[in-house]
């Protein structure tokens, strides 16, 4: 696919997904105040509760603002998973008019899952932006350009990973009628273990020496740690090579899954 | 009322032959809730690695607290999920119709219409963890505070429906309810953590206007706090009025319908 068919896909998806503004609107204030709300309370009665005045690295300014960026850039981060489009192509047989396209049926996904993350990226700059301002710039956090520069590239990052864990996931689809408990699942244990829930530094030590191999944690807690300025280079460096790692692995995978059922595909429908 | 005992047989009988026909979507969803309850369990344990108490709540209460909450969840989406996550398509799309015609209430089908058999097959999963989290409490609770307390997550059942609905009726005046619904997925959790974390204006608003601490917080409070009347009366009467309030806006809603694109 060119870069200029790859950006006008983007495009008409973004537009899309703004054109009901009401929803939008009440969807992402709505939805981010709620759960930041939850976040606020349950911090509130942590520290109330154990009396101390850090907890797993963080101030109680500092796990706030961490909640606040992982909740907007977890929305950054998942772009479509929800909508399951792949697995409702192969399901109804919408497949079979993208065989007749001159560009590659998952690009072309990624195009339009790109073109979601507009709006996300919309309500990060405008919710996001004040939160450091408000709260200051808590204990153990160092917002700079090269922080910023490090969010941006990990966030980068981990909207691929997580688009190439979705991906095999709904080519399931190609054998099951319906993927939507597996894609649940997968966004439950994602929540939990890329420290969407729970900071990862609240996690026993051995709990957190295993997570780090997994790809979890490179989708929330590591674009989030690196924008707020909990990272080192050396850190850093080594979160984007293993989530290089990752993604390559994912698309062995996912291209065997695809390859495998797309065989299997008659384009009837349902 | 025995005519619509006999239609919900029905309803559910098809449920369980449709749920027989896509088997792998059956099993996939089994092991969804389960890992939903793992994540909710270990949520908390990790929590309380490091306080004692939650919002006033050691962790034995917080389990049976939670117990609580996979046992609603696991009945509402048996009986209600389901119905609901169509609703608003329904309205939008103008399928309405169709259930307007049947001679039955139109609320009744489209609320209980599909009965979900997988997360049945969970319901017995949330009742052991609700079962083993009451024995294993430290301090012996009784049978009657027990019975009191099952009987109140029902009303908490009724009541999360109710909201549910307020969130999805306005869907007949608006092009989509997609937002609303995402409004409320997201205001889910105020009913699933302890309501004791809440505090000042959120916490009043919690338990009056936006009545979601008493689904099953309000359940856990009677049992674990020994409130049990006091705690129903304002249960019982938060559900009555949410419940009048759900039945106009449901009438006003339908005499709003206009069919397609709605």
């Amino acid at each position: 696919m060119t870069p200029r068919l790859f950006w006008h896909v983007c495009g008409v998806e973004a537009r899309k997904r703004m054109s009901y503004r009401v929803d939008f609107w009440l969807s992402s204030i709505g939805g981010f105040l709620a759960q930041l709300g939850v976040a606020y309370f349950i911090v509130l009665a942590l520290f109330h509760g154990s009396g101390r005045p850090t907890i797993g690295g963080f101030t109680f300014q500092g796990m706030i603002l961490y909640y606040a960026a992982v909740i907007l850039l977890g929305r950054v981060v998942r772009g479509t998973e929800a909508d399951q489009t792949i697995a409702q192509d192969i399901y109804e047989g919408g497949l079979t008019r993208y065989l007749l396209y001159p560009t590659s049926y998952t690009v072309f996904k990624y195009a339009q899952n790109v073109g979601t993350l507009v709006p996300a990226l919309l309500q990060l700059f405008l919710l996001g932006a004040w939160f450091p301002l408000a709260l200051g710039t808590p204990e153990g956090a160092r917002i700079t350009g090269a922080s910023i520069a490090m969010g941006v590239g990990a966030s980068v990052l981990a909207s691929v990973l997580y688009f190439l864990l979705v991906w095999p996931i709904q080519a399931i689809a190609f054998w099951a009628d319906n993927v939507w408990s597996l894609m649940l699942a997968h966004r439950i244990l994602a929540n939990l273990m890329g420290g969407l829930l729970v900071p990862l530094t609240l996690f026993p030590e051995w709990a957190q020496r295993a997570l780090a191999l997994l790809p979890f944690p490179l989708l929330f807690a590591f674009p989030v740690d690196a924008l707020l300025g909990r990272l080192d280079l050396h850190q850093w460096l080594k979160g984007i090579a293993l989530g290089l790692l990752w993604c390559t692995a994912l698309i062995v995978i996912g291209r065997a899954v695809w390859r495998r059922g797309d065989r299997r595909y008659a384009g009837v429908g349902i | 009322m025995l005519r619509y005992a006999r239609l919900y047989a029905c309803f559910v009988r098809f449920s369980f032959s449709r749920a027989m026909e896509f088997r792998m979507d059956f099993f996939f969803r089994i092991g969804m809730d389960a890992l939903w309850y793992f994540v909710n369990l270990a949520f908390f344990w990790v929590l309380y690695r490091h306080t004692a108490s939650l919002g006033g709540w050691g962790y034995d209460q917080v389990l049976v607290f939670v117990g609580g909450v996979f046992f609603v969840d696991a009945l509402h989406m048996t009986i209600f999920s389901n119905n609901l996550w169509w609703l608003p398509i329904t309205i939008n799309k103008g399928d309405l119709d169709y259930y307007l015609v049947r001679p039955v209430s139109s609320l009744f089908f489209l609320s209980l219409r599909d009965f979900a058999a997988n997360s049945f097959v969970n319901l017995f999963m949330a009742l052991g963890v609700l079962a083993w989290t009451l024995a294993h409490f430290p301090e012996p609770l009784g049978a009657l505070p027990v019975t009191l307390y099952i009987a109140m997550l029902f009303l908490g059942l009724f009541l999360y429906y109710v909201l549910h609905m307020l969130f999805l009726i306005p869907s007949f005046w608006m092009h989509t309810g997609g937002g609303l619904r995402e409004i409320f997925y997201a205001l889910e959790p105020y009913a699933t953590r302890p309501h004791g974390v809440f505090r000042g204006w959120v916490r009043r608003i919690l338990v009056s206007l936006l009545p979601f601490a008493l689904i099953m917080s309000f359940p856990a409070q009677a049992l674990l706090e020994d409130l049990a009347l006091p705690v129903l009366a304002h249960m019982a009467g938060a559900t009555a009025a949410a419940f009048l309030l759900m039945l106009w806006l449901w009438r006003r809603g339908l005499r709003a319908y206009v069919s397609a694109s709605s």
